[in-house]
């Protein structure tokens, strides 16, 4: 893969959550820097700093407090030099309406959180690297649909 | 229908009558017509027999006249000829009263012409005969020469008025033939229309008679229905009235009184009067504007309360409606009705039914949230397990992980129990849209999310066209994944599932659990599989939620499945039933309204 | 407003490359698609000036024989789901090997290694994104598209889609035709 690493981007206020994914992460052998935020404000916030360096994926989670995730979405997407970074949903309720409703909006991924930290790591390294596929490999972006 | 007969005949009676007046009309002047007939061929009788009597009366004078005239010339008895002088003044008298009976008749003027120039002749003879002395005997001779001329001019006399008898004679018979033509008839005639007016006017007799039994018939009938009309409004405590546009004026039935807890015909029926016993807070609603009711043109329906007499508050519903009736004259006609105990009674409804909506919302509400926010740290749970698992394995004792093993399983099952309640209380049918949908495309769907277990069961589906219906798209598709799903699931060990899937229209009376409902067709889906089936006897119970026919560790499940199908089925307003033969297959059979 | 295209990836980017290399002055010539040869030696800082005015575009120079064997295999593997008719039914494996004149099994072997991706998986991949494509761009039916893209059955086709995306091809085709009308109705 590249040298160059992955940047990630959480927005989970659940702190159990959070650890599960941050040790998913650090357990791949994929290069990736990852970036915590508690909830949607704080999020907003920080993509809104000057200089940094945008995330490749963000994770998004959508019951949030102060700002649910959808929110967060639907800002993002209309952002121009946002609009672009891959949106994964990492939710725990999945109904087929909230999945295809949140595609419609625009997220790329929709990951209804595993009950097991293996199928977690699994999934991870799976949008991970189909989102590098979709970076690198000249397929049509806007065919980048995932629900897991 | 009676009344509409009586106005018939009376029309019928009319033309009737007119026809019948103008026959006898008819009769009548053609009789008169022929009476004069008659007194005109009566006076043509009189006419012949006159014309005949001056004849005879002309040459009897004249046959006077020769024989005093022959006496004188024997005996020269001046005696004699005096019936010779008077009778040529008395010819001339018959001769011009003949003349005047005759005058419209040229021929026979003529013939009597040539009579009296004949008698004249004759009477010079005559008188030429007297001037001649019969003693002298050359006078002789030419008497006698006179004589025999005298003789030829008698018997052209004769000759021409027996001619002219028969003439006349021939004029009567010609004319009694003409009258007895024209009457012969006439008397059959007459008796013939007296006989068909006779016929017409008994016709009409029976034709008003019967006219006037419907009329009492129906004038008792009216008054049995004004009986029962007025019963019915105490019974049904309802009144009526009338408000005649024109002469604005009321007209309130009895029970319309006692509706506002007066005696009958207690007060005089006005707006103002009216207006006074509606409660002050719905007068409002009370349409000032008779044109508001017309305008209408349909039925006018409105609520309002009253105050009684006796200060009892009750509800009143007011049906009225505009009337026009032949003569163009407006009427508004109306029912009030004492709606008091159905008006709290369906109050009380409402409230039970606002209550029981509630509750339903609430248990709803809270199957959502529970099965939800249990998820989160049941969730939590077996992630933890997990990485416990994971990371410390192999240090744990046989025992734990045994114990571990049993933990991540029990976890696994209330995951599976809490995802299935929350597709339980998904169904509801009150957050869901109905959409006209196709349900092919639904069972497509469906296919497509069970395309892994179809794939690997090696399963052959066999689906018939279905229709196009007004349904929730998300519930039939479920119905349909759970259905199929389960005939997979059940499938024989050793026979490769194959599911047949069958569509027909069917009428609500082929079946005996359609016929009360209110829709006439049915979608009739069946879904039938050649799996290992389950006992008749469980037909019922398999849509029970919970209800499980099969050991948990055979056949995992929670028994939710068909209790969704029954309930995605029922907010259809369908019906859902399932046969089977114990290890040969089962069938479920929809049933969902289509009109 | 938001229009459609469809694009060829191909003569984009040869079209970029071409620009690139005309632009630094070089003499070259291209063999195959992603395949350059030049005429002269050039030094690692030209190397360098290539990179970062291709990297804008996606593009970059793979050094190692094994990355330019990868790129050949996902060549290869574009250029065969991306034909205009039915895919051919022979054996993928067969036409790997035969194309890149290496036995399959080695062929197989180095792309897991350098991918962390089976080769057959890669396949998938590129078939799914062929279906996606066909199914937003074309009206061809599911049944037209499994045929078309060598699935041997519906069945096949929806378990292979849903395991890709985790979505059915019916709920892939309702979000796109969601998506274009969300767009059409802000615009």
């Amino acid at each position: 893969m590249n040298n160059e690493p992955i940047h990630v981007l959480l927005a989970d206020d659940d702190e159990n959550d959070r650890n599960f994914f941050v040790t998913a992460f650090s357990e791949l052998k994929i290069k990736t820097v990852i970036h915590v935020v508690k909830d949607g404000i704080e999020l907003m916030e920080h993509l809104a700093q000057d200089g940094i360096k945008l995330p490749h994926v963000i994770f998004l989670d959508l019951n949030m407090p102060r700002k649910t995730g959808m929110e967060c979405l639907n800002e993002i997407k209309k952002i121009q030099h946002l609009k672009d970074i891959s949106i994964a949903i990492y939710s725990t309720s999945a109904s087929e309406q909230d999945i295809e409703d949140t595609f419609v909006k625009g997220a790329n991924v929709y990951i209804k959180k595993p009950s097991s930290f293996a199928t977690l790591k699994k999934i991870l390294k799976e949008v991970i690297t189909l989102n590098w596929q979709y970076h690198t490999s000249g397929l049509n972006r806007d065919n980048f649909l995932l629900s897991l | 229908m009676k009344l509409t007969g009586v106005i018939k005949n009376t029309s019928l009676l009319k033309i009737i009558f007119i026809g019948s007046f103008f026959i006898v009309f008819f009769i009548s002047s053609i009789s008169y017509k022929h009476s004069i007939t008659l007194s005109n061929s009566t006076d043509w009788v009189v006419h012949t027999y006159q014309v005949h009597l001056q004849l005879e009366q002309l040459i009897s004078y004249l046959k006077d006249a020769e024989t005093g005239h022959r006496g004188y010339l024997i005996t020269h008895d001046s005696l004699f000829l005096r019936p010779y002088k008077g009778s040529w003044i008395k010819i001339n008298e018959t001769y011009h009263s003949l003349q005047e009976l005759i005058k419209d008749n040229p021929l026979q003027q003529k013939h009597l012409d040539s009579i009296y120039h004949f008698m004249a002749v004759r009477y010079s003879y005559l008188s030429s005969n007297l001037q001649l002395d019969s003693n002298i005997a050359a006078n002789h001779y030419r008497i006698d020469m006179n004589m025999e001329v005298g003789r030829e001019i008698m018997e052209r006399i004769r000759y021409e008025i027996n001619y002219m008898i028969a003439l006349e004679n021939e004029y009567l018979i010609a004319r009694q033939k003409k009258y007895e033509n024209e009457t012969i008839f006439n008397p059959l005639f007459t008796l013939l229309l007296m006989l068909f007016c006779l016929v017409v006017f008994a016709f009409s007799y029976i034709r008003i008679n019967k006219s006037l039994y419907i009329l009492k018939k129906s004038n008792q009938d009216l008054m049995v229905a004004t009986e029962s009309f007025k019963h019915a409004e105490e019974i049904g405590s309802f009144g009526s009235w009338q408000w005649d546009l024109e002469k604005k004026t009321f007209t309130y039935s009895d029970n319309q009184y006692r509706l506002f807890g007066c005696e009958p015909q207690s007060y005089q029926p006005t707006t103002e009067n009216f207006i006074g016993f509606v409660h002050p807070d719905d007068r409002h609603l009370i349409p000032s504007n008779p044109l508001h009711i017309k305008s209408e043109d349909r039925i006018t329906l409105f609520f309002f309360r009253i105050i009684r007499k006796d200060g009892e508050v009750r509800y009143i519903k007011s049906i009225s409606k505009l009337l026009v009736d032949a003569s163009g004259k407006e009427l508004i006609i109306g029912i009030n009705s004492d709606v008091t105990d159905l008006h709290q009674s369906s109050q009380a409804l409402e409230e039970k039914n606002e209550e029981l909506e509630r509750t339903n919302k609430e248990l709803a509400s809270f199957n959502y949230v529970a099965s939800h926010d249990l998820q989160e740290p049941l969730r939590k749970i077996q992630t933890f397990i997990s990485i416990i698992a994971e990371k410390d394995g192999e240090t744990m004792t046989e025992m734990t992980k045994g114990y571990f093993a049993k933990i991540e399983k029990a976890a696994l099952r209330m995951r599976v129990l809490i995802d299935d309640l929350l597709l339980f209380s998904r169904t509801n049918r009150a957050e869901q849209a109905f959409e006209e949908t196709n349900l092919n495309g639904l069972l497509e769907n469906s296919l497509q999310e069970l395309a892994q277990i179809i794939e690997e069961k090696k399963a052959t589906i066999q689906a018939a066209q279905l229709p196009t219906l007004n349904v929730i798209p998300f519930q039939i598709q479920q119905l349909f994944i759970n259905l199929i799903g389960n005939a997979l699931k059940y499938k024989k060990r050793d026979v490769l599932p194959h599911i047949q899937i069958g569509y027909e229209m069917v009428a609500a009376t082929s079946y005996p659990f359609l016929k009360a409902e209110k829709h006439i067709k049915y979608c009739k889906i069946t879904i039938q599989d050649n799996g290992m089936g389950f006992d008749q006897q469980q037909a019922k119970n398999i849509f029970i939620l919970f209800h499980r026919l099969h050991h948990i560790s055979e056949y995992p499940g929670t028994g939710i499945g068909l209790s969704i199908c029954k309930k995605i089925v029922e907010n259809h307003g369908g019906f859902i039933i399932a046969e089977s033969t114990s290890g040969v297959g089962a069938i479920f059979t929809i049933f969902l309204p289509l009109v | 407003m938001r229009i459609y295209i469809k694009f060829e990836i191909n003569k984009t980017c040869k079209k970029i490359l071409e620009d690139q290399l005309q632009k630094l002055g070089l003499e070259y010539s291209l063999i195959s698609f992603g395949e350059v040869d030049l005429k002269s030696n050039i030094t690692s800082k030209q190397i360098q000036e290539i990179n970062t005015g291709l990297q804008n575009y996606g593009i970059e120079i793979i050094e190692s024989p094994k990355n330019i064997l990868i790129q050949k295999i996902k060549d290869t593997v574009i250029e065969m789901v991306y034909m205009d008719e039915k895919l051919p039914t022979f054996k993928t494996s067969t036409y790997l090997a035969e194309k890149l004149n290496h036995r399959y099994g080695y062929i197989s072997k180095m792309f897991s290694e350098i991918t962390f991706t089976s080769i057959e998986n890669y396949i998938i991949l590129q078939k799914i994104e062929r279906a996606k494509e066909l199914i937003t761009i074309t009206e061809l039916t599911f049944t037209e598209i499994a045929w078309q893209l060598n699935f041997s059955s519906m069945a096949h086709f929806s378990n292979q889609f849903k395991s890709t995306t985790g979505l059915t091809p019916s709920a892939f085709q309702r979000i796109m035709q969601r998506k274009k009308e969300n767009i059409l109705e802000e615009k």
